[in-house]
């Protein structure tokens, strides 16, 4: 049976979530993005444990708040209609426990996912990418070679959100290149590890309220105990985890989209031309429309693949479709609602440009959406 | 793709034990659907359910992954692979005469080409 009926829980979670984007997250977005160099902010960190959001995919065991997928794109479409750049830091968390929960041994998981829960939560990372490994994740170079009970770390990696924040990282590292998929490992690191330093921080285009940087790893010693998973079992836990989070990608570009769309709407019904509101030109008005159409296909395509991870299906099919389509829905309506506001829109004064600059991001991290649409073609 | 993969071995290394879906699904605690949900790669694997099945048909854990990944990675060279041993296969079935009019047309087509 399909039905889009969301339970009662469902209702109440997006309930709290719009509530604390308007109140915690909106007032703060136009600030943050427009501050110079680094504009990352620890109050914001502070506000999502405060709701415990950091830990929103943690299991209640552990103290987070163990919600389904259905539920985590539901709230992930409420704080990316507040800001993308600010949910950033919260979504480095969420990668990072997706990826612990499901292979993390007892003890890692009591270790590390309580970090990110409740109101002291800290930030957690995924760390995958290096100058030479970006879609080609096989062409990872950090090396770990094991020495007794621990392992040394050599290596750099690039484009990490949360770099230099986070207070433990999940780094892909491989144990021979020479053996590329087959050589890689996942491990748990301590953001304070000797030898573990922040690189340059990335100054970006757009998200600027997120912390993007380079992580560099000079002989930083990892037990043996914090290795994931079985020994080279790396590519299956890395694609695993971005399969199970990129419907959360897709949620945050229905949010983006929505906030535009809105924006864009009232503005068409209030903005007045030859004596009429511009929307009632059809020009208008049908942009308005496939900005709707658009943002309800998105919305529906991310919830079929939440409701697959749900019910324990593949989903690997369904979560790169959500994210090509929904992260380049995004661009194009946040797009329209600048084209609609006009001169308006283009400037800083209004907060489409802002979407448009945020939009564009999500069609290149957590898998290019080339490397969604080389996934989605090998299972056709 | 990854878990039609590793169903696939899973499948490979069952058929290889002599198990039918029945006797190892209930060796492992599944039900018969999961286990052919498994191997249809339409369920997701944790790598604990991985870990669980190498050990029932005694294979080494990355028996069920290394193919898998290579697969990931090839896409298109695996399908040219596939056809060339689709073409030998085939020949192998023509008689020697008719061998010999394909290897005429192959170096035709070639000229053409150049």
């Amino acid at each position: 049976m399909i039905g889009f009926d969301l339970t009662k829980e469902q209702l109440e979670c997006q309930k709290m979530a719009r509530e604390f984007a308007e109140k915690e997250i909106k007032p703060y977005a136009a600030e943050l993005d427009k501050r110079p160099e680094t504009a990352f902010d620890w109050n914001i960190v502070r506000r999502f444990a405060k709701a415990n959001l950091l830990g929103l995919n943690v299991p209640k065991e552990y103290g987070g708040l163990g919600v389904d997928m259905m539920t985590a794109v539901i709230v992930a479409e409420e704080i990316g209609a507040a800001c993308l750049g600010i949910m950033s830091a919260a979504a480095g968390n969420w990668l990072a426990t997706t990826c612990l929960k499901h292979v993390g041994t007892e003890n890692q998981k009591r270790r590390y996912l309580t970090r990110c829960c409740g109101g002291n939560a800290l930030l957690a990372a995924l760390a995958v990418t290096e100058a030479e490994a970006g879609s080609d994740m096989a062409g990872i170079k950090t090396l770990a070679v094991r020495n007794g009970d621990h392992y040394i770390l050599n290596g750099t990696k690039i484009f990490i959100t949360n770099a230099g924040l986070a207070n433990f990282y999940i780094v892909f590292v491989t144990s021979d290149p020479k053996k590329r998929h087959s050589g890689l490992n996942a491990f748990i690191v301590d953001g304070d590890s000797p030898g573990l330093t922040l690189g340059a921080v990335e100054d970006k285009i757009g998200l600027r309220a997120s912390q993007v940087g380079t992580l560099i790893f000079k002989d930083v010693k990892v037990p043996v105990e914090n290795l994931l998973g079985a020994e080279n079992t790396g590519f299956l836990i890395a694609m695993q985890t971005l399969d199970m989070s990129r419907p959360c990608l897709g949620g945050a570009g229905v949010g983006v989209s929505r906030a535009a769309y809105e924006i864009a709407l009232s503005y068409a019904r209030e903005r007045k031309q030859y004596g009429r509101p511009i929307i009632e030109n059809q020009a208008i008005s049908f942009m308005l429309a496939d900005m709707a159409i658009e943002i309800e296909a998105a919305r529906l395509l991310t919830w079929k693949a939440a409701w697959l991870i749900d019910q324990g299906m593949d989903s690997t099919k369904a979560s790169s479709m959500c994210k090509v389509f929904s992260t380049e829905m995004a661009e194009r309506v946040c797009s329209r609602a600048i084209q609609i506001l006009g001169a308006h829109g283009y400037t800083r004064d209004w907060p489409v440009e802002k979407y448009y600059r945020d939009a564009k991001a999500m069609a290149i991290y957590e898998g290019t959406n080339q490397i969604q649409r080389m996934i989605i073609a090998s299972m056709l | 793709m990854i878990y039609k993969n590793i169903g696939k071995m899973i499948q490979k290394a069952r058929e290889e034990a002599g198990l039918s879906q029945e006797e190892l699904s209930s060796r492992l605690g599944y039900t018969q659907a999961a286990l052919s949900n498994y191997e249809l790669g339409k369920r997701r694997l944790y790598l604990a359910n991985i870990e669980q099945i190498a050990n029932e048909l005694n294979k080494p854990l990355n028996y069920f992954l290394e193919d898998t990944a290579e697969t990931a990675k090839a896409g298109q060279e695996k399908t040219q692979d596939e056809i060339t041993s689709e073409i030998d296969k085939l020949l192998l079935e023509l008689p020697p005469e008719e061998r010999k009019n394909i290897l005429e047309y192959i170096q035709w087509r070639k000229e053409r080409l150049r």
